[in-house]
């Protein structure tokens, strides 16, 4: 079953092509890696799938619609960015995902926020930026979703939070749904992939199941992507 | 799923207003104790001042509902919080009818507040028969009662400042279409669609005046108007602001749900 497929999707800002003629499919019940360096176009193909940006053309389908309401309910997103309304307590923002997914599971983002001795009539303004991210991570990851997308979940933490998100991620998504990360730390997520998607200058170079292309290249992911990246 | 947007914008907006909603009337209210005590220049001079504060406490209330309605259209819709609302499973057209109807609701709520207000601080027999007065050959002019031509020009008033919000949603939405100065060409945009607005109720009452000598002498010479041509132009006030009030929700409304580029 094809849950995301992108049609010959491009993108401009003003006269700048940012996406190429990116063409991918994902099926369901995997762990993507969408690899890239930094400014290779991710973030970017992210924000399409998740309507937060209009293709210039191309077709974007997720299960055979096109984005929209209905790929909305089923796409749980983590964007790069601490996004919640900062005034509101952690107790207001679990209400806010209860009001509008019907898919978002409260008891288990409050299992998960009290293992992380947190207090959830706290402010998120209150909180430092890391404590923020955690939160999200949270809320994202207790949604029943059948693809999770999370951009650059590792970015600018430490290691003992990386092993907390990664454990987060691993322990807590949905059986048979599939997950898109998107990194340039590849190092640390790659236990974790079942696939990998190269991503470079706006183009799709290269998607390949991970076992597949460790035991063709006979190195590790992060080797392969270091010698094909290398500046 | 209106209900529960409109649940969060309408707290988001009133959070900040109900201080100010409170300080007016709280003002009103000193306003209305310093200014009864009789026979003492300091509490006469106590009185104005705090009549001085409540007036401007009521455009304080005016002008903070505009900017507060466009801060959260803008962060909202395109600022860091952009990235939860426009991934929830809402259609876009929800999401700005949503929007739409909190600024409706909170602009009627400040006149409201501030006709209170107005109430509260200067009320009297003698304030109120003095207004009588004034008012009362006007409105039998019109044929109709004070309280009803106060509505009318309350009406008005309130229709003029719901077109201006829109006009302020207009210039958000089609200056984050653009890649640069998005903050800029959404000011730009905002004044242009209010202008346009201006000049289509202006370019209305010249229609209408093509077919009536009485106001077309309104642009080629400067004889006062008679009070009939004032009914008139009150009614067509009413009608053409509802329709731009209309014609413009339309028109964002579908510009918005051809997508958006958020940074």
């Amino acid at each position: 079953m094809e849950l995301l497929k992108c049609v010959n999707v491009n993108k401009n800002f003003g006269d700048k092509p940012v996406l190429k003629d990116v063409n991918f499919t994902i099926s369901s019940g995997k762990i993507i890696g969408l690899l890239g360096k930094n400014g290779t176009g991710k973030s970017t193909l992210i924000k399409i799938v998740n309507d937060l940006l209009t293709p210039t053309s191309g077709e974007i389908l997720v299960n055979g619609k096109k984005v929209g309401v209905d790929s909305k309910k089923i796409i749980s997103y983590l964007p790069e960015r601490t996004y919640l309304d900062k005034a509101m307590t952690v107790d207001k923002v679990i209400e806010y995902f209860e009001d509008f997914y019907d898919n978002f599971d409260s008891n288990k983002a409050r299992k998960l926020l009290l293992d992380l001795g947190l207090d959830t009539s706290q402010k998120l303004n209150k909180m430092s930026k890391g404590m923020q991210e955690k939160v999200q991570l949270v809320l994202v990851m207790s949604r029943k979703a059948d693809l999770y997308i999370l951009d650059e979940p590792l970015g600018g933490v430490d290691p003992a939070t990386r092993d907390y998100i990664l454990d987060t991620i691993l322990t807590n998504f949905t059986e048979g749904a599939s997950v898109i990360i998107s990194t340039h730390l590849i190092s640390d997520v790659e236990r974790i992939l079942d696939e990998v998607i190269f991503i470079d200058n706006g183009k799709i170079i290269l998607q390949s199941d991970c076992d597949e292309l460790r035991k063709k290249e006979n190195s590790s992911i992060d080797e392969i992507f270091r010698r094909m990246f290398k500046c | 799923m209106l209900k529960k947007l409109l649940k969060y914008d309408l707290k988001s907006i009133f959070k900040f207003l109900i201080i100010f909603y409170g300080l007016s009337l709280f003002f009103a209210i000193l306003t209305r104790i310093f200014l009864s005590v009789d026979n003492s220049f300091i509490m006469n001079i106590i009185g104005k001042i705090c009549s001085g504060i409540t007036i401007s406490m009521l455009f304080n209330i005016l002008i903070n509902n505009l900017m507060r309605l466009w801060v959260r259209f803008k962060g909202n819709l395109y600022g860091d919080e952009s990235y939860l609302t426009h991934t929830l499973p809402i259609e876009r057209k929800t999401i700005y009818l949503s929007k739409v109807i909190t600024a409706i609701i909170t602009m009627f709520t400040s006149v409201i507040v501030i006709a209170l207000t107005i109430f509260v601080a200067y009320y009297s027999k003698e304030n109120l028969k003095m207004l009588t007065d004034m008012l009362l050959p006007i409105a039998n002019a019109y044929g109709s009662t004070i309280v009803t031509m106060l509505l009318a020009i309350l009406f008005v008033f309130f229709l003029e400042i719901a077109n201006a919000v829109q006009a302020g949603f207009t210039g958000i939405i089609l200056g984050h279409r653009m890649n640069n100065a998005k903050t800029g060409y959404s000011i730009l945009f905002g004044f242009i669609t209010y202008m346009i607005t201006q000049l289509f109720a202006l370019l209305s009452i010249f229609i209408v005046g093509l077919f009536n000598a009485d106001i077309m002498n309104l642009f080629f010479t400067n004889q006062l108007l008679n009070i009939e041509i004032l009914k008139f132009m009150m009614y067509l006030a009413i009608i053409v602001y509802t329709i731009i009030l209309f014609v413009l929700y339309f028109i964002n409304s579908e510009i918005f749900k051809k997508g958006v580029n958020v940074d």
